[in-house]
Order: C-alpha cells, then sequence, then structure tokens
C-alpha cells in the first residue's frame, strides 16, 4: 500500500472547505482565485490607509444587482 | 394540488437517482401518489435503481411524440402500489424533447398524482433545461467534495435564474468516521458554503450499493440510509423531523489535537 506523507497543520477537511469556499466565491464573481485574493488586499489596504481602522474591524462588500419586479440579487464579499 | 419536484446536482454520479427511487419511495410508504420520471434521456437509469428495467414498453419520448398514452408508459413499482416509473429512452437523446413539451407532459401527469419528481441528468444542457422547466421546487444533492459543492453552488445559481424559489438540499455520502478525523467536510461546512435549506444528510452505507444490486429501495429497511430517505421524504412532505444523530461536528479536542499535527503519513 502506498503511504504518503505530508506536512500539515490542518487537516484535509479544513483544506477543501478553504478550497471549497474560494473555489465558489471565484465562480459565482466571475473572478480567479488569485485574482480575488488580490482584489481583497488591495481593498484592505485603501481603506485602511484612509480610515485607520485596526484589527478588530471586519470589511465586508455587498454587490447589489436590482432585477425586475423588485428582486435583488445580493453577492457578499468577506474582504477581512 | 400536485407538487412537481425536479432532483438534480450538477455533478454527475452523487445520488440524484438513488435520492429520487428512495425518497419516491418513502412517499409512497406514506399512500401518497407518486409518479418518477427518468428525464436522462439517452443514459436512462431509474429503471434500473427501481428494478423495473425488465418492464419497460413505453417510455416519456413514446408519449410526447403521441405514440401511446400516458397511463400505456407507466409502469407500477414492485412494492409500493401508488409508486409509478415513467421511463425515459434509451435509443434517442436530448434533443428529442423540448422544455415546452416536458411542461405538457408533467401537466398531463398532474391529474394522477400528488408528487411529481424528476430525475434530472447530470450538467447544465438541453436535458437539465428540460427537467427543470416544469418544476416548481429543486431538490439539489452533492456530496461533501470540493467538486461537487462547487457544481451545486452553480446550479443553486441556475435554478434560482430560472425562477425556482423553493431549493432545498440533500448531502449525500457522509462518511462519520473521516468527519470526526477531520478529513471529510462536515454538514455544518457544506451549508456556510451552500447556505440552502437542508433537507437531509445520508450517510455513505454498503447497503445502498447492496439495495442497488437487487433493484430495491432502502425504505423499511434496518439501515441508517434508509432512515435518512425516510426522513427526507417526511421532511418534503412537511413533517418536522429532527436529524438523525450522524455525529457530524469534531469534538473540541480534535480541533485543539489538529493545531499541533505534525507529519502524517498515509
Amino acid at each position: 500500500m502506498n503511504s504518503r506523507r505530508y506536512a500539515s497543520f490542518l487537516t484535509s477537511g479544513e483544506i477543501a472547505k478553504n478550497r471549497a469556499v474560494l473555489t465558489v466565491a471565484s465562480d459565482r464573481l466571475n473572478a480567479s482565485p488569485e485574482e480575488l485574493q488580490q482584489m481583497k488586499k488591495e481593498i484592505a489596504d485603501i481603506l485602511t490607509r484612509y480610515l485607520n481602522l485596526n484589527d478588530a474591524f471586519e470589511i465586508r462588500v455587498d454587490l447589489i444587482q436590482k432585477r425586475n419586479q423588485g428582486v435583488q440579487d445580493v453577492k457578499t464579499i468577506q474582504i477581512k | 394540488m400536485s407538487k412537481v419536484i425536479v432532483i438534480t446536482s450538477g455533478k454527475g454520479g452523487v445520488g440524484k437517482t438513488t435520492s429520487t427511487a428512495n425518497i419516491g419511495a418513502g412517499l409512497a410508504r406514506m399512500n401518497k401518489k407518486v409518479v418518477l420520471v427518468d428525464t436522462d434521456i439517452g443514459l436512462r437509469n431509474l429503471d434500473v435503481v427501481m428494478g423495473l428495467e425488465n418492464r419497460i414498453i413505453y417510455n416519456l419520448v413514446d408519449v410526447i411524440e403521441g405514440n401511446c398514452r400516458i397511463r400505456q408508459a407507466l409502469i407500477r413499482d414492485k412494492h409500493y402500489p401508488g409508486l409509478y416509473l415513467l421511463p425515459s429512452a434509451q435509443t434517442r437523446d436530448k434533443s428529442a424533447v423540448s422544455p415546452e413539451q416536458m411542461i405538457k407532459l408533467v401537466d398531463g401527469l398532474k391529474p394522477l398524482f400528488d408528487y411529481i419528481l424528476l430525475d434530472c441528468p447530470a450538467g447544465i444542457e438541453q436535458g437539465f433545461r428540460n427537467a427543470i422547466a416544469a418544476a416548481d421546487q429543486a431538490v439539489v444533492v452533492t456530496t461533501p467534495e470540493v467538486s461537487a459543492i462547487r457544481d451545486a453552488d452553480r446550479i443553486i445559481g441556475l435554478l434560482e435564474a430560472d425562477g425556482i424559489k423553493k431549493i432545498d438540499l440533500i448531502l449525500n455520502r457522509i462518511r462519520i468516521d473521516m468527519v470526526r478525523r477531520g478529513e471529510m467536510m462536515s454538514t455544518e461546512d457544506v451549508l456556510d458554503i451552500l447556505a440552502v435549506n437542508l433537507l437531509g444528510a445520508v450517510p455513505d452505507e454498503e447497503s445502498v450499493v447492496i439495495a442497488a444490486n437487487h433493484g430495491e429501495s432502502l425504505i423499511g429497511s434496518n439501515t441508517l440510509a434508509g432512515q435518512a430517505f425516510l426522513n427526507i421524504a417526511r421532511r418534503l412532505d412537511g413533517e418536522t423531523v429532527p436529524l438523525l444523530d450522524l455525529q457530524t461536528s469534531t469534538s473540541l479536542f480534535q480541533k485543539i489535537a489538529s493545531v499541533f499535527r505534525g507529519r502524517e503519513s498515509h
């Protein structure tokens, strides 16, 4: 039987969850995972520069698309 | 008023057909009149899972093309008198049917049944479009794997865009031992990502393979998977049923231990 050694402080389940979260987010927003990471970092940097935010703050962005009959499509991106 | 429910997933092989057959049997056991429609034209499977593969004379394409009446194509289940199969065609493909024809077919079934379950093929093309056209609500089947979850999310998006508002989730093939060891995503993990209502979680068991070998459902068997499917049928019918104790979250000790984990060999 083959055995593989994984150096890891995360279980494979936790790794899978992180990958699933990122993949789904990038699919929903039509951006690659790397682009998403870069975008989040830049937004966090810009806001922190102007608004003096410390680590206690969470940053979340809502992209709201108005559709017909009063329906709204909301995509929430967790920045930090 | 009949309920028309499409059972879909995006990803193939996650358990749509198995779920359709078992939920159908569960509802029939609850004395509902149920028809299971195999909409996978060209790759039919629902007949095999139900053990009715030798009883097919007419299929849904025959009904749509007017070669036979609806009742001639319906095959009664071996065990439950209120459960029927409308099989798919094996020698045609998905272009044989249009969404409008599917809607008309389902309208013809509504007077006869309490529940119409549409077993949807994998993918997002014509087969999927046909199956969701006539549905009022959807059940999305996924497994706790990155690829299945990704596809389920896409499918949920497409269902919502098509105006289907009631969307429930079945999490299939949970392996509790692996979830406890942290080697599989838990039910909570999956719900964090997909954020739809959980209809039920079904464990991965040998009993499922064995039942499929026999062409039988798991309903009424003394198995956890069978109980899970029956509970799903009951919830679909509006009953409040507590989730089976599949122990899906890891203990605090295991979480702390995982922080100190170094190299692992497999």
